[in-house]
């Protein structure tokens, strides 16, 4: 849930806008509370358009569904509160680091794949569709690349253009 | 039309505690706004973080989870 939220809010949609919140069988005025609550918290931030973060939300998406998060969402507690193969254990403060580094760069990166999808592009052009730095593009196009999802297609004169592999 | 707004929100309940909780709430009539549409779930370690974004692109305002 961490990650949900933390992958909302770098799309911009706003972490508000997803809420977890504990009650029991036996808290109905809790439960009407807490409605009451979270429907005017949303009612304040107004209406969701899906139309408008399509791109970022097939980003939020695609990285929920990287092997990398849910690699780490799923060994969590297995290296935090045991051990790993070395018989360590990761400090918590470490993992949950590394784990909000992930995330953003997964998204990052599942934002790059999603911009080409309307076909083979230069980084610059990647890097304005996405609002990433040119810089921020290019390294991690080359990190994708050799993950095989992307590939250079040709060039534009000069301008080396990339193209998403299948899936 | 001059309502104030009203969001749409998804609500993923779990069976055991917070459905129940909703169940009571109605049975007490403790007034609640109108806003949410529930998912009843076995358990809401059963919700996926892709269900979340499946709610927001359907065109939900907000999606909360009650467990």
């Amino acid at each position: 849930m961490h990650v949900v939220s933390q992958l909302l809010e770098l799309a911009g949609i706003g972490r508000d806008r997803m809420q977890l919140r504990w009650v029991s069988a036996a808290e109905g005025q809790l439960f009407a509370d807490f409605v009451k609550e979270l429907s005017s918290l949303i009612g304040e931030k107004g209406g969701f358009d899906p139309n408008e973060y399509q791109l970022k939300l097939a980003a939020v998406e695609g990285a929920l569904n990287s092997p990398r998060l849910r690699w780490l969402l799923g060994m969590d507690r297995q290296l935090t509160e045991r051990e790993n193969v070395y018989h360590q254990k990761v400090d918590d403060k470490l993992y949950k680091e590394l784990l909000e580094r992930a995330t953003e760069e997964e998204y990052q990166k599942s934002l790059i794949l999603e911009v080409l999808r309307d076909g083979p592009q230069s980084v610059r052009e990647i890097a304005e569709k996405s609002g990433l730095q040119i810089y921020a593009v290019s390294q991690l196009l080359s990190e994708i690349e050799k993950a095989g999802l992307v590939d250079l297609h040709g060039y534009e004169g000069t301008t080396p253009k990339f193209i998403r592999l299948a899936a | 039309m001059s309502q104030t707004f009203e969001p749409k929100i998804l609500a993923f309940l779990c069976n055991w505690c917070a459905y129940a909780g909703a169940d009571l709430a109605g049975v007490s009539r403790f007034q609640y706004p109108s806003t949410i549409r529930v998912i009843r779930t076995m358990c809401s370690g059963r919700v996926d973080p892709s269900h979340v974004v499946e709610g927001l692109k359907s065109g939900f305002d907000g999606v909360f989870v009650f467990g």
